[in-house]
Formats: structure tokens, C-alpha cells, sequence
């Protein structure tokens, strides 16, 4: 009897297994190709065709019954897919990777060297004319934009709808990120002519920052969709009500004009982009030439080139995309995971903004079907100065601060060539705008030079000691550390601060902080380094203004106006960038001018300048910055380039150009 | 009983009260607030910034913000969350909540059950291999750090061997063709383990416990009948292969928490039927001749449940916040993923609303657990 109760249970377990088995199965995954890209017949336009139409290449994906999946790694789950909530307070890196590439833009920077070229506009502006309406004098333009463009709905992309874009930022006064591109001060209206011909016009004359690199970088969206929702917003009551009920609204099924559109968002999970077949740009050839020539072409469309006669050696050339028929951010928890996920092949490449850890770095170094690539970073770590106290208000002390910190000791000898040191506020890797001929102070000295010189600096200034600082003979060490120094002014210099993260949020400006202390408390300087949290620096230094001296680190941008938010005195009010409260005439003029220039070659001269000032005035000392290590599966990908400023990351794994083996 | 429970309940809205009072004050502590992150760009003008702050709410004075937080915690109402804006605090919850109590009810339920066993069978053989292996090798794995021992269950059993995913809670090369989300299949599994538990609890309670032994042979092949029509009807429903996917998900994590936390329940198991052997009852069952499995599992066993019981009931509903370190590794977003980052972010309404949610369940927790031991032991009484 319990022979046969035993069997009959055994005999329902496997039949709660057969049933599992076999309704339950994974269903097998089919990718139903798509059609290729919708030939727009457009006419060409007016662009500036200096040179024969390259030849456009048909996209090579290999297998043409085969269709990609292009499958990156995310570490935090996007928190929006609306592209208005994006740009407003959900401003997360994670949703730019997913969002980006779905809006046209009117310019765009092209591929490593950052020029700025037409993307939806057939060419450059015209140059800006300041004209009377009605009763005010206003500056404005005129853009050409290319016809043929499309949604993916189908419907033409218009001046209209960068009218309607620009007129709802204004209008609902959006926040966040907004305002550094359709910036209020600036931009009165906009006018389409005709449906491709765009007139934009601003209050005050726009200098490279608020038109160039600014307001025609502004994501374009699709009148015929959001016009409704914008309608539904403006009958709120307030402004914040109204940002509220458009950052609110799911924009399922919004058209593109990019090279994919969204699909799907699974919480937590993953995102999922597919491809656009009505894309204009697919099959148009881009080509950089060693002489600096840009061009762009696409056969039967359109040509552009700029920058020069296009010809000679040819640095650049690729096909545009994109080959894959889905992109898909898969989020996993942790790095550690994303990289596991990456060695077994689940995803091809990890996208980060910091790249990938020492750690990992050695975990991947090796594997097989992998390809570690390293970039030059956009951001640098930095040391300030409270420039409203003394001493750190003397030029001297803080040219002697910068020639006791030893910065190639550090980041080679000690971080082991993680960090690589940096002396101006436009780091080498932005190669338009670096200068590279700034002064470096300290820069090959030994031990014993930098403690000599730092030590001449303060005694020319007036600084003295009742005891004098000395290295021994032979320059290895110090022989006689320094006491009781004094200011100017005879009083002994204060206890002085130095807020910097601690090692568990970044090793590198920690380690940095423990040196500078020592080096100072060598020279008698009473310095001492807090090691704390992140968010109490920033709330020290920029909201409260209560402190001596600070590291921390800047993410930069490509046109570098951020030398005058950074270093303007008008910004050193309390919560302004310019924290230090540096303040120098001479300097406010030259970002005054950089503000207000809309040739590029002046605005190079005047940052330029600007960064010389800086290394010689040191408001900041400029510390170092890291190279972005990044890792991906060279067994299935093939990028057009990977040497590139901010690394693959920073153009979001360029999914619109990347192709497959 | 009826005193007893109101003044429980008096204490608990107290109690709820002070939580949320701390909690403001320690999330307020912290230097900044979420509009400091926006403070960091170049490009905003201060009254850029000023205007971010109003739309956080964040320029009003303290006192105010803790009025509004309170008032939304009474209410219900959290407000929206500062990092998903204008996203409410409760849908974020309700989005995460599904995913953690399907994950670790799981889990608790599988080390319970496998601890409880073990508990018995050790307690029952004492000295026995099975009591030397099960100790040494539970404590050994009670003790490990936990993200050591989860990182390389993910080693061997996802990228070594291959038979897991590494991580996530589901393919999305199996899921981007269908329509279906995710929530909607975990709070259908939800569904279908709550009917059949209550299914099988209640066959339990009246077939199982029926005078005639004939008809309580019959509990067991009834559940197991039961059980199998859940497969079918997933199966007929056209998304049980996205069911199965996320059981597949949950296999390694479900083993890592199960190995790493069994060993307290045996160890508890153990202790408690140590004594109740011990017990007069225990040798009259004996004595009576009764077979040596049914006086371990129907006198001593039974009597033992007590503590396992009280501690189950904790570690099911503290199975709400989740764990940090388990959904960050196994990169399952649940709970305790969300409150860590509401937290680093000073995103205030949602940490509020997360704090409040688990504060409540944990003083139900402790209501509960204090009316089973009423239920369990009929020497206790409430006044």
C-alpha cells in the first residue's frame, strides 16, 4: 500500500514536470528582419559641395537575413523616457545614454575632432543681424534646414516643430538643463518662414556658448505629438504645475528622427530601442581628412564640407547606420555584475560614465574576445582656494602650494599611472581648446627645487619663519622642517582646512590630499586634510562658503565656457560656481568677451589667454585627471573609431554606427 | 483582548509617529539636499536653481517640510519622488514591492523549510553524522560575507557552468516581443501562491484533520492535484514561458540566500526540540509504543514550532525591504536597492514613503507574532 501511495506521488511530480516543460517552454527568440532604410527622394540641397560626392557605402551587415541586437549594460535603471523630463530635473547619465539619438539637432559635433557641423541644417547660419521688431532691437538668423528629413510617423521634420520646441522651454520656464539651451536671457522667438526655413531671433547678441554650442544643439521634438500634451500642461494652474504635467506624461509611441525609436522600458530590466528604418542619415558617408576637411555626403540628398578643401590623407570615413535592428540597455545591479555579464557575452558593452575600475580592468585584461580601449577624459580633479582668506588670497602662496604638489610623483610612482597630471582647465584630450603652452609651476623639478622655489616664492612675498625650512644636501630629504610662519603682515598663519572626498568615494584625490598635507606641513604651512563625504563638501564649499581649501572634480564640457562661470567674479556669490570668490578685473574681461564672441577662431584666442591666466593666477591648481578604460566585445563589434574624447560612453555606444562581425 | 489590541495599536501609531519624526531628521542631517545636484552644473543661473528648489519644495522652511511629509505619511499620500519626478512615491513602491516579496517570501519560505527539517531530524539523532555535517556546514555558511559567498555562487553556477543567468530577473532577448510587463506576471505568481498556499492550508485544516483515516489519506494526493493544475493553467495562459523565465532567475539568489540563512532556523529547530524531548509528554507517547517518526513529528516537533514559528512570521514580512547587498548583486531591483539610493540621493519623499511602508508591516509583524502565541500556546493569555 505505501509502495503504490509513494509511486502515485512520484508519478504527479513528474506530471507537474512534464506539464511545466511543456507549456512553460522559453519561447524561441525570432528577430524578424526589418526593411531596410526608406530611400527619401529628396532633392539635394544647397550645402557647400567643395569636392566630388564620396561614394556612399550600401551598410554592410554581413548576413543580410541576419539582424543584430546590440545589447549594452547599465548600472542604474533609466528614471524617465520622456525626453522634456530628461532634459529637466531626471537629468541622470543613464538617461541620456537610452534617450539620446531619437531628436534632431540643428548642429552637431562631428566624430574626434569636434567641429561643429550641420546635422538637420543644410548648412552653416547666416551670420547674426541685429534688426528692429516693432518696438524692440533684436539680433536673429536664418537656418536652412535639409528637406526630406522625417519623423517616424511619416511626417516631414519642420522648422515648426523647433518653433514649437523652443517656445515651450520659454514658456513654461523648463529647468534643469534647459536653460543653459534655450536660455531666457537670450533667445525672444523663433519663426519658420517656410517649412524649411527657420529664423530665430534673441534679445541680446548670443555669443558662441548661447547659439553656437548652445541653442542649436536643442533637442527638436514632433509638434503634431506633444502639441497636445503642451495644450493640457499650459491649463494648469502655475508653472510648476504645468512642468509637472508635461515631465509627467509617457511618451508611448513618440516618433523619431534619429537613427532608432523607443520601444519599450521594462523597469529595472532593460530598455529597448529598434531601429528607424525612415532614418535620413543612414547610408551617408562621413569623411575626415589629416588637413582638417570635414565632409558628409549622402547620394542623392545632400553633400556638405567644411573646414577645408576636402582631400589628402583621410583620418576618418564611415558609413552611417545603424546595422543593428534593436538596441537594448540591459540594467544590471553592480559593475562586477555588468562585467561577468560581459565576459559570458550576454552584452557587448558596458556603458559608464567613469569607465571601468583598476579591479576590473584586471579581470578583463586578457579575455578572449574582448578589446580594452583607453580615452582621454573630458573631466579633471582639481584643488581650490578660498581666494577671500588669507593666505590663500596670496598669488604667492598659491603659486608655492602649486610647486610643492609633485604631481607626476603621485600619479606615476604612486597611483601607478591611473591619474595622469594636468595644469590647465582644458584638459589635452578637448585638443580644439587646450592650451598647451600654459605655465606649469613645478613642473621636472626635483624634491629639493620645489621646496627651494616654494620657499623663495613665500619669502619674496613676505611670508617669513622662525624657523626656515631646509633639504638636505643631496635634495632627498627634509633636513629641517619649517615652524612658525608668518603672513605679510606678521600674524602666523591660521590653521588652514583642506576638504577633500574620502577614500571610499575616490582613493585618487584622497591620496592626492594626504601628499599635499604633508608636502605643506613640511614648509611649516599648518594644513590639514578632512577626508569626508562628497555632498558635505559641495555643501560647504558652494552653498555655505565655509572653508579654507577644497579638491573635488569637474565633468567639462567641450566648449569651454565654463572658464567663465567657473572664474567670473559675478558668480562668487553664495551658491555661485565661482566659490573661491576669485576675482581679478582683467580675467572678467576676457570671459566677458568669450561670452559675447561668435567667431570661433576669436573664441579660441580668448580661451587661450584665459587658461594662461589661470595657471599663472592659480585659483584652481589644476591636479590631474584619468583616462576612461573602457572594455567591449571586439568578437562581434566593429566601431568606426574608439579613440575619442570621454571614450565610447560619450557617444553613448554610438549605436547608430557601430557595426557587427 | 479587546483592550489589549487597542492599546497595541496606540502604541504602534506612536511608534510609526517617532519613526517618521527620525527619519526626517536624519535624512535632513545629511549636507545638501536633492537640489544640490542640479547646484553643480555651471550653466544654471541662481534663479534657475531658486525655481528647482520651489519645485522640490525645498525652500520652504524646515518646519514645513516636516508638516507636509507628515500629513502625506498620514494620508497616504507621499507625494511625488525628487530622482523618478513627477513619478507619485507610492507607484514606485508598487513597482518594486512585487519583484522583493516574490524573490524573498521565496527564499524565507525554502530556508525555513530546509532549516526546520534539518532542526528535527539533527535534534532527534544527536551526535550523528548528519548533526556534525549539518552544524559545521550551516554555521560555516551562516557566517560567510554574504556578497563573497553570492559573488561566487554567480562564479560557478552563471559563468562557469553556465546553468543560471548572471543576474537580472529576466531575459530580454525573451521578453522585447511581448506586450506583457513584468509586475503583471510577478503579482500573478503572487496570486497563484497565495490561492494554492490557502488551498492547501485549508485542505490541511478540515481533510487533514478529520477522525477518518481514510478520507485523511486523501489530503496529500488532493494538494499535489492542486499543485499540478497551476502549471497547467499558467501554461494555457500564454505566459507562463515569462513565468519560468523569472523562476529561472530566481533559482541562484533563492540557493545563495536559502544556504547562507537555513543554518539559524536548524539551529533554532534544534534547541527547541532539545527541550521538548526532554518533556513527560514526549516519554508517554513512547511509552505508548507509538512509532518513533510520528512521536518526533506529531509531539515534538510540533511543539518545538513555537520560536520557528515567531521568527518565520519576522523574516516574512521584514522580506518587504529586501536586502541592499543580495538585489545589488543578483541586480534584482527591489526595495532595498530603492530606499539605499532614495537615501543617497535625499530623495526625501521617497525615502518617507519607503520607511513608513516597512515601519508599518514590522509593527504588524510584532502584532501578529504576539496573536500567535495566543494561537500556538493556549497558556498564554492577553489582558
Amino acid at each position: 500500500m505505501k509502495a503504490i501511495r509513494l509511486l502515485s506521488i512520484h508519478a504527479l511530480v513528474l506530471l507537474i514536470i512534464l506539464a511545466l516543460s511543456a507549456g512553460c517552454v522559453v519561447r524561441e527568440v525570432v528577430v524578424t528582419p526589418t526593411p531596410g532604410p526608406t530611400d527619401t527622394q529628396s532633392p539635394a540641397t544647397t550645402a557647400t559641395s567643395t569636392s566630388p560626392a564620396a561614394t556612399a557605402e550600401t551598410p554592410d551587415t554581413g548576413d543580410p537575413l541576419e539582424e543584430h541586437i546590440y545589447q549594452l549594460g547599465i548600472t542604474s535603471d533609466l528614471t524617465t523616457t520622456n525626453y522634456w523630463a530628461y532634459l529637466g530635473p531626471d537629468g541622470t547619465v543613464w538617461n541620456q545614454y537610452a534617450l539620446t539619438g531619437t531628436k534632431p539637432t540643428l548642429y552637431s559635433y562631428s566624430d574626434q575632432r569636434f567641429d561643429w557641423v550641420p546635422s538637420l541644417a543644410a548648412d552653416f547660419p547666416s551670420p547674426l543681424q541685429e534688426e528692429t521688431v516693432g518696438d524692440e532691437t533684436l539680433w536673429s538668423t536664418e537656418v536652412e534646414l535639409k528637406q526630406g528629413v522625417k519623423w517616424s510617423d511619416g511626417n516631414d521634420v519642420t522648422a515648426d516643430d523647433f518653433v514649437f520646441t523652443a517656445q515651450t522651454a520659454k514658456e513654461l520656464q523648463l529647468t534643469g538643463n534647459w536653460p543653459s539651451i534655450v536660455d531666457p536671457e537670450f533667445y525672444d522667438h523663433s519663426e519658420a518662414l517656410d517649412p524649411h526655413t527657420l529664423k530665430i531671433y534673441f534679445s541680446k547678441k548670443p555669443g558662441l556658448a548661447r547659439w553656437q554650442f548652445g541653442m542649436a544643439f536643442m533637442p527638436i521634438f514632433p509638434k503634431a505629438y506633444w502639441e497636445p500634451v503642451v495644450a493640457e500642461a499650459k491649463q494648469a494652474i502655475g508653472v510648476t504645475e504645468q512642468q509637472k504635467v508635461l515631465y509627467a506624461h509617457v511618451p508611448d509611441g513618440e516618433p523619431s528622427a534619429g537613427g532608432f525609436v523607443f520601444d519599450r522600458w521594462e523597469q529595472g530590466a532593460f530598455a529597448e530601442k529598434d531601429r528607424n528604418g525612415d532614418f535620413y542619415f543612414t547610408g551617408s558617408v562621413v569623411t575626415q581628412y589629416a588637413g582638417g576637411a570635414y565632409a558628409e555626403a549622402k547620394p542623392g540628398a545632400y553633400e556638405f564640407s567644411a573646414y577645408g578643401e576636402p582631400g589628402g590623407e583621410t583620418t576618418l570615413e564611415y558609413t552611417v547606420g545603424p546595422y543593428a535592428a534593436s538596441v537594448i540597455y540591459s540594467v544590471y545591479g553592480s559593475q562586477d555584475a555588468a562585467v561577468l555579464a560581459l565576459r559570458k557575452g550576454d552584452i557587448d558593452y558596458m556603458l559608464n560614465p567613469l569607465g571601468l575600475s583598476q579591479g576590473l580592468q584586471d579581470q578583463l585584461r586578457g579575455e578572449e574576445g574582448l578589446t580594452t580601449i583607453e580615452n582621454a577624459n573630458s573631466g579633471v580633479r582639481y584643488l581650490g582656494f578660498n581666494t577671500r582668506k588669507a593666505p590663500m588670497d596670496n598669488k604667492a602662496f598659491r603659486q608655492a602650494v602649486a610647486t610643492l604638489i609633485d604631481k607626476e610623483f603621485l600619479t606615476q610612482t604612486v597611483l601607478q599611472g591611473v591619474a595622469i597630471p594636468v595644469y590647465t582647465m582644458v584638459p589635452e584630450g578637448n585638443q580644439a581648446w587646450h592650451n598647451a603652452d600654459v605655465p606649469m609651476i613645478g613642473r621636472g623639478m626635483t624634491r629639493g627645487e620645489r621646496v627651494d622655489r616654494a620657499v623663495a616664492l613665500l619669502k619674496e612675498a613676505g611670508f617669513t619663519w622662525e624657523v626656515e625650512p631646509r633639504m638636505s644636501e643631496d635634495g632627498n630629504f627634509m633636513e629641517q622642517r619649517g615652524k612658525g610662519l608668518m603672513m605679510p603682515n606678521g600674524e602666523p598663519v591660521p590653521s588652514i582646512s583642506l576638504l577633500a572626498p574620502s577614500a571610499g568615494y575616490d582613493p585618487l584625490r584622497s591620496t592626492f590630499a594626504i601628499w599635499i598635507e604633508r608636502w605643506l606641513n613640511e614648509l611649516g604651512i599648518p594644513l590639514r586634510a578632512d577626508l569626508t563625504g562628497f555632498n558635505l563638501i559641495v555643501d560647504k564649499v558652494f552653498t555655505q562658503q565655509d572653508f579654507d581649501m577644497w579638491i573635488l572634480g569637474w565633468g567639462l564640457s567641450i566648449f569651454p565656457d565654463y572658464l567663465e562661470s567657473f572664474f567670473h567674479s559675478r558668480y562668487s556669490e553664495l551658491e555661485g560656481r565661482n566659490a573661491g570668490g576669485y576675482s581679478n578685473p582683467e580675467y572678467d574681461r576676457l570671459a566677458d568677451e568669450l561670452l559675447a564672441t561668435t567667431d570661433p577662431e576669436e573664441a579660441r584666442q580668448q580661451v587661450f589667454q584665459m587658461q594662461e591666466f589661470l595657471a599663472d593666477d592659480l585659483p584652481y591648481v589644476v591636479l590631474f585627471t584619468t583616462p576612461v578604460v573602457e572594455t567591449y566585445r571586439s568578437d562581434r563589434l566593429v566601431f568606426p573609431y574608439t579613440t575619442t574624447l570621454g571614450g565610447l560612453q560619450a557617444a553613448a555606444g554610438m549605436p547608430a554606427i557601430v557595426n557587427f562581425k | 483582548m479587546i483592550a489589549y489590541l487597542v492599546r497595541r495599536l496606540w502604541q504602534m501609531a506612536l511608534t510609526l509617529f517617532l519613526i517618521l519624526t527620525v527619519t526626517f531628521l536624519l535624512v535632513q542631517a545629511q549636507p545638501g539636499d536633492y537640489a544640490s545636484f542640479y547646484a553643480l552644473n555651471p550653466d544654471l543661473p541662481p534663479d534657475v536653481r531658486e525655481q528647482i528648489k520651489a519645485t522640490f519644495g525645498l525652500d520652504r522652511p524646515l518646519w514645513q517640510q516636516y508638516l507636509i511629509h507628515m500629513r502625506n505619511a498620514l494620508t497616504g499620500d507621499f507625494g511625488v519622488s525628487f530622482g523618478h519626478f513627477p513619478r507619485p512615491v507610492l507607484d514606485v513602491l508598487a513597482e518594486r514591492l512585487p519583484r522583493t516579496i516574490v524573490l524573498f517570501v521565496s527564499a524565507t519560505a525554502a530556508s525555513f523549510y530546509i532549516g526546520f527539517l534539518l532542526g528535527k531530524a539533527i535534534a532527534w539523532r544527536r551526535g550523528g553524522i548528519l548533526e556534525y555535517a549539518a552544524t559545521i556546514s550551516g554555521a560555516t555558511l551562516f557566517t560567510m560575507f554574504t556578497p563573497a559567498f553570492a559573488l561566487m555562487m554567480i562564479w560557478i553556477f552563471a559563468f562557469r557552468l553556465g546553468w543560471f543567468p548572471v543576474g537580472k530577473f529576466l531575459d530580454p532577448l525573451v521578453w522585447r516581443d511581448t506586450e506583457v510587463a513584468a509586475n503583471t506576471v510577478f503579482s500573478l505568481m503572487l496570486i497563484t501562491a497565495a490561492v494554492f498556499t490557502t488551498f492547501a492550508l485549508w485542505i490541511a485544516f478540515t481533510i487533514g484533520r478529520t477522525q477518518r483515516a481514510g478520507v485523511r489519506r486523501l489530503a496529500a494526493p488532493v494538494v499535489l492535484a492542486g499543485a499540478l493544475v497551476v502549471p497547467i493553467v499558467w501554461a494555457m495562459s500564454g505566459i507562463g514561458f515569462l513565468a519560468l523565465d523569472i523562476l529561472r532567475h530566481m533559482v541562484l539568489p533563492i540557493a545563495t540566500l536559502t544556504l547562507i540563512s537555513f543554518a539559524g532556523t536548524m539551529l533554532l529547530t534544534r534547541n527547541s526540540m532539545l527541550e521538548t524531548i526532554r518533556e513527560d509528554y514526549v516519554t508517554a507517547a513512547r511509552a505508548k509504543g507509538l512509532p518513533d517518526k510520528q512521536v518526533r513529528d506529531r509531539h515534538a516537533a510540533r511543539n518545538a514550532l513555537l520560536p520557528v514559528v515567531t521568527s518565520l512570521v519576522y523574516s516574512l514580512i521584514f522580506a518587504i525591504d529586501g536586502s541592499v547587498i543580495v538585489e545589488s548583486i543578483f541586480s534584482w531591483p527591489g526595495t532595498g536597492m530603492t530606499l539605499l539610493e532614495a537615501v543617497r540621493s535625499e530623495d526625501l519623499p521617497l525615502v518617507m514613503g519607503a520607511i513608513v511602508f516597512i515601519g508599518l508591516m514590522s509593527l504588524l509583524a510584532h502584532l501578529i507574532v504576539d496573536m500567535l502565541y495566543a494561537f500556538l500556546d493556549p497558556r498564554i493569555r492577553y489582558r
